[in-house]
Order: structure tokens, then C-alpha cells, then sequence
């Protein structure tokens, strides 16, 4: 080291340096990285789809398959009852499952990120009126609420994105304020107070970082969940009918038949899309949770 | 000849960490003949747990031990397991250091002093119910306890009363050889003299040999026939106990000796063992203005009940430029929480707390203000530092939140105040990077940072080894005697309070019963809880021991 290095410069070196032996712990774990890897993947096809795929095969009047035919050599997974390709149906509802999900999950992350710290930094009655309206969300059924919230708002991604994140926060707010708590209860903390440190500082500084890794992790378990929720309403039919989504397809096939004609070509590929992508979000999940949280490391 | 009870002969113990192999003992040869007892004294990581842990194979499989462990004449390292099961405990046991952590909450201690005795019952042949019951009753009196006693959980007992469940667990069997791992760590000085008083006793009246370990000379002292002193590895000087205290002969011996000094001793007076000089006294050292003052402050808590409990209750103390105060007392006696409010981090019930004559505001841009002018030093370092920051973010911390301009300059100010020299070589270090004391600097620095008048350090030497106790005293007077910064250390050590106090106020039950200049309160004490203090150290005080010789 030279005298000459900045502080913050020191500190971006240092953060260099962790953020490589976060990546080394992760890596070294073969299921986690086998999901990171295919969950990048399944991005990229979602992000170039318009590049290499005609966005026409999803238009019901220029589709060119005879309806509900079994998978053929034209058709790899078959078609739907309006002669769609399902096998584009299901790539392309990746690019709206997907968006759902990420967004939903953080305004849910976000959400509770900020009621858990503020609940258990603050105290008193701030807490407690914090954590009455926390349990009333989770006491209710999301899915319930979800589908009320869809059914009064205008039809439309958005809507969808709105009703999981106003649902899904609470087990987030649960989890940051606990480790909140832990992180408070340290001297150092007391420190902070004794050299005049305000909320902002104490938040900002040193309860912040040390909840951002759990939340991280927190967060892609959360990505899972919302791409199921998202699946659902759509599915019940209160999802935005104008853009293709892995539970539209699956409604479509039970409202126009396609299930009682035994046509499970238009079922199975999208429920297994949607098996896939959780399973490779959990999988990173629970590899960032093993990272930072050390009581799971053996 | 008889065989003597332990031997250690060239014992080397080797832990595997990672890839590489720590020699943790090296060649160590100790002898214990029955009924002996002998003291291993040593800071951590010196490996005296390691060797006494040895003794009973109580190590883990990453250690590798070579050499004779030889317990009444049989080797311990190449008995079977089933050999060594009934040797743990019938024949030797162990009280482990940290009676909270060592006994088990959700049982009652009657049944986990009863466990040996059904695991090795001592006929050969399983107890009657009844017996075991009536063998716990007599090893609860033993140790001062009412039988009743066995009924209750641990969290129902003092940490005095925990230890001495500890040691009867230990009795119960009858064993040759009881190994006693800090047995009186974290226990006031009051409880501590007792619980050593009842090892002493029960060791004698039943021909028990001991082997006692501690970083505390003193502590050895008053119990062991001989001490042992280990540093790195090695027994660096073996001998009798009043011959080691009295003119030790290796260095780190002369070290741990002046660490924990004696109280009336005029060489220690002003003189925590430190290896820089210290500065001269400032020449017309007169009574300075007084800085921080409480009057008639009063703290209470609620407890579970809804009981009011005053953990402070009434208290007058003043602080002035230029001096040190001791605060001691025993845990639970309310200095931690006075400490607490003097900062304003805790309101107080009635009283005011003034600063330079001024009621301290309650908040806002007044407290904040406040907080230059008073700062805190915490027991444990180790804790009190963000992990994640450097050394340079934790020192910079303060001046960063008051905004003052030019933080480079004061951090490196800071740094070089609190003896970290040269700065840059610590300022990207993090926390884990630096040992206990260096530690503690940091925090000091960080304290230093804001330029205040008043240090309020509480407990600032009770979790740092003693070599390193002298030194931070040391720094605590060299700050006082070059920049005037004046100082209230909480602590129960009376030791440190004769090593660089002014004054000093002891505190019991919330309230001060003393206060005075050091050579009135510690020298001629008028309250009978004083006395008792007084009375309880382990090494006695000089005028004690010039009256028994």
C-alpha cells in the first residue's frame, strides 16, 4: 500500500476483494452456480427473444398450425387451440413471467426492508404499530388480496406487478427485523450513539450493510414466489389478457378444452417452464443464503 | 517414592488448521504429586487450557499429542476408550471455565450433579435413586449450598452459586485430580475470593490434587503450592508460588506479576506496567475546574414483575480537568448504567447531569454538541467496532458525523494519540486483522477523534490480557498527563484504580458509599463494603502483608 491511496479508494479495494470471496464461496458450491448459470441463460433467450423469434406466431389471426395437433416435426411441442405454436407461447411467456417477478419482488423487498428496520430500530410504539399492520398482511390470505387488488385496478402488467409486492412483503419485513434487532443490540452500535450518531447514520452505516446480504439472498427466494403468484392470477383470469404469460396459456388450454381433449402438449410445457425457473431461483437463493448466513455453513 | 499423581513429560500438542500444523505445546514436562496443587498461569493462547485439557484427551481431533501423560502412573495417551471413559471424571475431572456456558439451562442441577454419579457409579454398581439423591445433598453442602437448592435451574443462580454447582459436579465422584479452567473468570472480586476460598478448603480437606489454571498471578497464587507459567507453548518458569510472585525471573513472569498490582504497593502507584516511559508528572498540578458533574442523579428500571429496581439511586459524582476517577463496584452495582446516563444514553429518572456547570441538553443539535466534549470507551473491542469497517472508517466515524474539516489530519492525529504508529500502517487494516489491544486503541482513537475533555471508559482492560492491561492504562495516564484529558474508568478491579487513578468512588447497590482521593479510600477505608473489597483481593493488600510478616 502507498501513503498515497485515498481512504476511498482503500475502501473499493477492499470491497473488491470481498465481493471475489463471495464469489469464490459461491461458485464452490456446484447446485448454486449450476442455477445462476441456467437462470442467466434463461435471461438472455427472455431479453434477445424479439432478435431471433417472429413476435407473429403469437397472433391468433396469422397463426398457421392446425388447432390442438399433437407435437410434430413443424411444431415441436404442438399447438394450441388456435394453431399457435406452444412452444413459442412458452418462451415468449417467459419475457412477462419474468419481468413480473423481478419487479414484483422488489417493491416486496423494498417494502419490507423498509418497515422491518424502521420497526425494530425505532421501538416503542412505531414498532408496534409497525408490526400490528405487518401481521394483519400476513394473517390475510395474499392470494386472496392479490386477486381483490387485481379485480378493482385497471388490467395490466402493472397491476399484476403492484398486487404480488403489496402482498408478498410481510415475511420480508419478519426476517430484516430480526436480523435489525441482532445488529442493534451490538456495542457498536452504542458507539455510534455515544459519538452522535442520528437514526440516518445508525441506519445508513452500520444496520444497512448488515442486512443487505440476508435481503439479497432473501430476494431471489422472493423472484420464485412472485413468477408463482404471477402464474396464479393469471391463470384465475385476472391477469392483463393482452400479453402472453405462462398462466394465460395454461387458462386458455382449460377454458377452450384442450385439457378434457387430453391435449397435455398445451399443459405441460408451460407448467414445467414455471417449475424450472423457481427451481433455478431457489437454487441461487439458498447458495447466497449459505454464503452469508455462516450458521448454515458446516 | 510415591508416584506422583500427574506427569507431564515432554508433551507437544500440534492442531491442524487448514493446511499448515500450529504447535500449540511444546516440550512440556509437569509434575503433580497426590494432594499437591499447582497453578498454570499464562495469557490466552499460551496453550495452558491446551496442556490441562490434554490431561483428559478433552482435545479435538485436529490436535495431535506426543509424549507421556502419565495419570497415577498410567498413560493417558494410549488408553483404550473404554479405559479413558471410566478414568474421566472417577479419577480426574474438570471445572470448566464459564459456569453459565458449561452447565445446562432446561435441566435442574440436582440431575446434572447426578449424572456422573449414575454414568461412573463409584462401587461398580449402579445407585439407588435414594442414593444418588443423599450423595447430591452432601456434595451441595459441601460447597455451601442448601441441599433445596437442587431443585432449581441455573438461570435461578448467582454466578457465584453456578460455579460451585461446578465444583461439586466435580467432587462427585471422588476424584484424585480435579483441573479447574479459569474458575473464576467473570466473577466479582467479593464471590471470587469465596468460591477459591471453598477450592482451597475442599482440596485440602480430601487430599484432592489440583491443577489450576488462570491469567490472573495472583489468583494462583493464593491457592497453588507452586505455579507454572507458560508463554508460547513453553513453561517459561516453574517454582514455588511465593517464590514466582515474590522475584520472578523470566520477563513475561515480571510482566503478568506487575500487571495485577499490589494495592498499597507505592511502586506501582502511578505506574501501570507499561514498556514506553511514561511523562512526568505536569509540575503545579493543581485541583482543575470540574468538567462533568451528576447531582442527585436517579435511574430505575422495571424488571419482568413490574418491580422498580434503582440501578442508580442518588448519585453525586463530579469529574474534573485534569484527573482520573475510578468507579468501582461489582456487576449489577449500577456503574455501567451511571456511565450510561453521565453520556446522556439513558434518561434519567430525577437529577441533573451538568457539564461545565451547564444542565447536558436532551437532544437535538445540543447533545450532539455534547458528545465532543464527552466520550466513550467500551469494554470489549472486539465487539465495539464494525467488523466490516477499517480502521481508518471506525476512527473516522466521529469526525464524519460532526463534519469536522480536514478528517485525514484527524484521524492520522487520532491514530498517533492513541499509539497506533506510524497511522497509514493500521488505517486499511479491519478489525480481525488486529489483536486485543491494538483493538482497543482504535476505539480509543476513535474517541480521540472528536478532541473531547472527558473519556468515559467503561470496564476499558477487563477482556484484554494482562501484558496488554498495563499498557492501555498507561495510555489512559500519558493522555492525561499530556493533554489534560480527563478520565472516569468503570471497573471492578481495584489494581487499576491504584495504577492511575486520582480519585475514587465505589458504588454499591446504586449508590456511592466512598468517595475520595485513592490513598484515603483504598489505604484507610471508612465503609465496611469497601473493606470487604479490600479484603477479598486475592494477592492482599501491602499493609496487610506487612502485618503478617
Amino acid at each position: 500500500m502507498t501513503t498515497a491511496e485515498t481512504p476511498r479508494q482503500i475502501a473499493w479495494s477492499r470491497r473488491r476483494a470481498s465481493l471475489i470471496r463471495t464469489w469464490r464461496e459461491f461458485s464452490g458450491q456446484r447446485a448454486a452456480l449450476a442455477g445462476l448459470v441456467l437462470l442467466g441463460a434463461t435471461v438472455l433467450v427472455a431479453l434477445l427473444l424479439p432478435l431471433i423469434s417472429d413476435e407473429d406466431g403469437l397472433n391468433v389471426t396469422k397463426a398457421t398450425g392446425q388447432p390442438l395437433s399433437p407435437p410434430n416435426a413443424d411444431f415441436w411441442l404442438g399447438t394450441d387451440n388456435f394453431g399457435r405454436s406452444v412452444l413459442l407461447l412458452t418462451v415468449w411467456g417467459t419475457r412477462i413471467s419474468l419481468l413480473v417477478g423481478f419487479s414484483a419482488a422488489l417493491l416486496s423487498v423494498v417494502i419490507g426492508t423498509l418497515i422491518g428496520i424502521a420497526a425494530a430500530h425505532f421501538g416503542g410504539w412505531v414498532s408496534a404499530t409497525l408490526l400490528r399492520f405487518t401481521d394483519f398482511f400476513l394473517v390475510l390470505p395474499s392470494l386472496i388480496l392479490a386477486i381483490a387488488l387485481s379485480a378493482v385496478l385497471p388490467k395490466g402488467v402493472g397491476t399484476i406487478i403492484l398486487a404480488i409486492g403489496l402482498t408478498a412483503w410481510p415475511s420480508t419485513a419478519r426476517l430484516v427485523r430480526a436480523q435489525t434487532l441482532t445488529i442493534e443490540s451490538r456495542p457498536y452500535i452504542e458507539r455510534a450513539h455515544a459519538l452522535g450518531g442520528g437514526h440516518l447514520h445508525i441506519i445508513g452505516r452500520h444496520v444497512l450493510p448488515g442486512v443487505m446480504p440476508l435481503v439479497l439472498a432473501n430476494t431471489t427466494l422472493v423472484v420464485g414466489n412472485a413468477v408463482i403468484a404471477d402464474a396464479t392470477l393469471s391463470f384465475l383470469g385476472v391477469g392483463d389478457p393482452n400479453s402472453i404469460t405462462w398462466g394465460l396459456v395454461l387458462e386458455n388450454a382449460l377454458n377452450n378444452g384442450a385439457i378434457s381433449r387430453g391435449a397435455w402438449w398445451n399443459v405441460l410445457p408451460p407448467g414445467i417452464a414455471i417449475v424450472l425457473v423457481v427451481l433455478f431461483f431457489t437454487l441461487v437463493g439458498r447458495g447466497l443464503e449459505t454464503v452469508f448466513n455462516p450458521r448454515l455453513k458446516k | 517414592m510415591t508416584t506422583p499423581l500427574l506427569q507431564l513429560t515432554d508433551l507437544n500438542v500440534t492442531y491442524e488448521v487448514g493446511d499448515k500444523e500450529v504447535l500449540a505445546v511444546r516440550g512440556v514436562d509437569l509434575t503433580l504429586d497426590p494432594g499437591g496443587t499447582l497453578g498454570v498461569a499464562g495469557e490466552s493462547g499460551s496453550g495452558k487450557s491446551t496442556v490441562a485439557m490434554s490431561v483428559l484427551r478433552l482435545l479435538p481431533r485436529t490436535a495431535k499429542i506426543t509424549g507421556e501423560i502419565l495419570l497415577d502412573g498410567e498413560d493417558v495417551t494410549a488408553m483404550k476408550w473404554g479405559r479413558l471413559r471410566a478414568v474421566r471424571w472417577a479419577e480426574a475431572s474438570v471445572v470448566f471455565q464459564g459456569a453459565m456456558h458449561a452447565l445446562n439451562p432446561v435441566r435442574k442441577i440436582g440431575e446434572q450433579i447426578a449424572e456422573p454419579l449414575r454414568l461412573h457409579p463409584p462401587s461398580g454398581k449402579a445407585l439407588t435413586d435414594d442414593q444418588v439423591d443423599a450423595r447430591v445433598a452432601e456434595l451441595l453442602t459441601q460447597v455451601d449450598l442448601p441441599p433445596s437448592r437442587a431443585g432449581a435451574y441455573p438461570h435461578e443462580l448467582s454466578g457465584g452459586q453456578k460455579q460451585r454447582v461446578m465444583i461439586a459436579m466435580a467432587l462427585a465422584c471422588s476424584p484424585r485430580l480435579i483441573i479447574a479452567d479459569e474458575p473464576t473468570t467473570a466473577l466479582d472480586v467479593i464471590v471470587q475470593a469465596q468460591v477459591l476460598a471453598l477450592l482451597s478448603k475442599l482440596v485440602a480437606e480430601q487430599h484432592i490434587g489440583l491443577v489450576m489454571i488462570s491469567h490472573d498471578l495472583s489468583v494462583l497464587a493464593a491457592t497453588c503450592e507452586r505455579i507454572a507459567v507458560m508463554y508460547d507453548g513453553q513453561i517459561v518458569e516453574e517454582g514455588p508460588s511465593a517464590e514466582v510472585m515474590g522475584s520472578p525471573q523470566h520477563d513475561h513472569t515480571r510482566a503478568l506479576a506487575a500487571a495485577f498490582p499490589t494495592v498499597g504497593d507505592p511502586v506501582s502507584r502511578f505506574a501501570p506496567a507499561t514498556a514506553g516511559p511514561l511523562p512526568p508528572e505536569p509540575s503545579g498540578r493543581e485541583a482543575g475546574e470540574p468538567l462533568l458533574a451528576a447531582e442527585n442523579l436517579r435511574v430505575s428500571f422495571r424488571d419482568r414483575t413490574g418491580k422498580r429496581i434503582n440501578a442508580v439511586a442518588g448519585v453525586d459524582l463530579t469529574v474534573s480537568r485534569d484527573e482520573i476517577v475510578a468507579l468501582v463496584g461489582q456487576s449489577g452495582s449500577g456503574k455501567t448504567t451511571l456511565a450510561r446516563t453521565l453520556l446522556g444514553l439513558q434518561k434519567p429518572d430525577s437529577g441533573v447531569v451538568r457539564y461545565a456547570g451547564n444542565p447536558v441538553p436532551t437532544g437535538g443539535a445540543g447533545l450532539k454538541a455534547y458528545r465532543r466534549q464527552v466520550q466513550l470507551v467500551l469494554q470489549d473491542p472486539t465487539s465495539a467496532l464494525n467488523p466490516a469497517h477499517t480502521v481508518y472508517e471506525a476512527v473516522a466515524e466521529g469526525p464524519r458525523i460532526h463534519k469536522l474539516a480536514d478528517e485525514r489530519a484527524v484521524v492520522h492525529r487520532a491514530l498517533e494519540a492513541a499509539e497506533l504508529r506510524p497511522a497509514e500502517k493500521f488505517a486499511d487494516r479491519l478489525p480481525h486483522q488486529l489483536s486485543g489491544g491494538q483493538r482497543q486503541r482504535v476505539v480509543i482513537a476513535g474517541a480521540l477523534a472528536l478532541e473531547p475533555s472527558v473519556v468515559v471508559a467503561d470496564e476499558p482492560v477487563a477482556s484484554l490480557d494482562a501484558s496488554v492491561r498495563g499498557e492501555i492504562l498507561a495510555l489512559l495516564l500519558r493522555l492525561r498527563r499530556e493533554f489534560g484529558l480527563a478520565a472516569l474508568v468503570i471497573t471492578h478491579d481495584l489494581g487499576l484504580a491504584w495504577n492511575i487513578a486520582d480519585r475514587v468512588a465505589v458504588m454499591y447497590r446504586g449508590e456511592l458509599v466512598e468517595t475520595g482521593t485513592v490513598e484515603q479510600v483504598l489505604l484507610d477505608p471508612r465503609h465496611e463494603y469497601t473493606k470487604s473489597l479490600l479484603a477479598a483481593l486475592p494477592g492482599g493488600t501491602a499493609q496487610h502483608r506487612a502485618v503478617e510478616t
